[in-house]
């Protein structure tokens, strides 16, 4: 196998697994669905109570989907961090180090593919729900093209913050509070919860150019109103954000390398 | 009246306990009370960016809506901070680890609940306090009655984890689906009851009683009423008896783990 095939390799063994448990993955739908509604019904009556048609350049059916495509990203994140603390901790970091693969690239991929699974999941699900409470909004397939363009190069991104948290294990005691904060930054400074138009103009302006936007916000927005232009420069701020954190991940990476004593046995 | 103090006795023993095993490994404890706290305050950050673009919801201002947060993450704090094996009860059956808990000539409920705690937990307690005294800016009356609310709501987060974790005594590995319905219970108590209408309303008062955490507590807080608090406590009693008759009637289909453990 060559350097490039046997990661293609750990992404599909990684999405046969997950759908080897299929049922495990639909169980965790139920969420989703039970967000989207609550998520409806407070749209349904913030629109009723505003008398608007439109709010932030989105219709009651537009911000539905939105959220269902903000809320598909997001939950189909992989615990990744966990699976990264659980090898440092005990020591099966050690013998990832002696295969012949890299330990970041055989992370990356296996979570590009246990996302991949989750996202389709999400995204059938949520669809499911969108079109029944409010029916479907004009789609094209250049429009789904465009989206589809936006959203490899954001879980990539994601990825790389994820993975510098993981490492983190070999300085800290535990790795699921700086998750859960890194999380939520994202939930909320990404727009999933809330479009950017609909933001303060002042934050709007200091979070648009933080890579939680390219991560939630930019393929969300890009379903909704499809455009070439909003792409090219959301692929050039996904690609500027994932290769700074990626230059991050290394240096970290080595120092934590440099960390590890195996000792046989 | 014995009885209750003893049992008080006790669950103070635990609480020592349980905070002192966390504390052994402090820095992780601190660093996960710390995240909630912040993760709860991110929510909070969210409502507070909601109502500064639309400052009214049905009559539900920001106010209404941190005192929301503030009653369900003190009490869920509360809860199981406290009774920590509320929150993972479909597991314990699911693995057999009844057992140990059995042997002790003590009632198996509320024993087994006390067995750990939930470090998050502590962060959602101390969240809900916060916020509330450092938003809504209580009176003494207001302050005390928040803290009888808090009380009521960990009661039913208590019963409502025994509920739904006893599910395991008949549907066998559900701890996926109870989790799923406690996730459900969270997401709604955190958003204001007027979004819900209509046929919704009836599921939450029964099987996801959230009503009795986002409605009545804030309706109490806002008029200091009585009635409301005699619902919210009325309320969290009766999941809380539910909870504890489903448990004791699916404990009769309740097999050994066979498990050999030694417990301290």
């Amino acid at each position: 196998m060559n350097r490039v095939t046997k990661y293609l390799y750990v992404g599909y063994t990684a999405v046969r697994s997950n759908l080897a448990y299929f049922g495990e993955v639909l169980a965790r739908v139920l969420f989703l669905g039970v967000v989207l509604y609550i998520f409806l019904q407070l749209w349904r009556l913030t629109y009723s109570e505003t008398g608007a048609e439109q709010l932030g350049g989105f219709t009651l059916a537009q911000m539905l989907w939105y959220l269902a495509i903000t809320e598909s990203i997001v939950l189909s994140a992989p615990q990744m961090t966990l699976e990264i603390d659980a090898d440092v901790r005990t020591g099966a970091i050690a013998v990832h180090l002696l295969r012949p693969l890299s330990y970041p690239l055989y992370r990356l991929w296996t979570t590009l593919g246990e996302r991949a699974v989750r996202f389709a999941v999400n995204l059938a699900v949520a669809s499911g729900v969108a079109l029944v409470f409010v029916g479907p909004i004009p789609i094209s397939a250049k429009g789904l093209a465009i989206f589809a363009c936006a959203v490899p190069l954001a879980f990539v991104l994601d990825f790389t913050a994820y993975f510098v948290i993981g490492l983190s294990a070999f300085w800290l005691e535990n790795t699921t509070g700086l998750t859960l904060i890194y999380s939520r930054v994202a939930m909320i400074f990404g727009g999933m919860l809330l479009p950017m138009e609909l933001f303060p103009e002042r934050l709007k302006r200091a979070v648009e150019w933080l890579p939680f936007a390219s991560v939630v916000y930019g393929p969300a927005r890009l379903f909704i109103h499809p455009d070439a232009a909003f792409l090219g420069g959301l692929l050039v701020r996904q690609a500027i954000a994932a290769g700074l954190l990626a230059v991050f991940a290394a240096a970290v990476y080595a120092a934590a390398v440099r960390r590890i004593h195996a000792h046989g046995g | 009246m014995r009885r209750l103090i003893n049992y008080a006795g006790l669950v103070a023993a635990y609480v020592r306990l349980n905070f002192s095993a966390q504390l052994e490994y402090r820095a992780a404890f601190v660093s996960q009370v710390v995240a909630m706290f912040v993760n709860d305050f991110f929510w909070v950050g969210f409502w507070i960016l909601y109502f500064t673009r639309f400052p009214v919801l049905r009559g539900w201002d920001v106010r209404d809506v941190i005192t929301v947060w503030a009653v369900a993450t003190a009490g869920f704090g509360i809860a199981y901070a406290v009774f920590g094996n509320a929150w993972q009860l479909a597991a314990l059956i699911v693995r057999g680890e009844l057992d140990g808990w059995m042997l002790y000539p003590r009632a198996l409920l509320p024993h087994m609940l006390l067995g750990r705690t939930v470090a998050t937990a502590l962060g959602d307690a101390l969240f809900g306090y916060a916020v509330y005294v450092y938003f809504v800016r209580p009176d003494a009356a207001h302050l005390g009655l928040f803290a009888v609310l808090t009380l009521t709501t960990a009661v039913l987060f208590v019963g409502f984890g025994v509920l739904t974790g006893s599910l395991a005594f008949y549907l066998g590995n559900s701890a996926s689906l109870s989790e799923q319905w406690r996730f459900a219970m969270v997401t709604f108590s955190t958003y204001p009851a007027t979004v819900f209408q209509g046929l919704v309303k009836i599921v939450l008062f029964t099987a996801i009683p959230a009503l009795f955490i986002n409605l009545y507590p804030v309706e109490a807080l806002r008029n200091l009423s009585l009635g409301d608090t005699g619902i919210a406590t009325l309320g969290a009693l009766a999941v809380l008896v539910v909870g504890t008759a489903v448990f004791h009637h699916g404990l009769r289909r309740y097999e050994s783990g066979n498990l050999v453990a030694m417990r301290e």
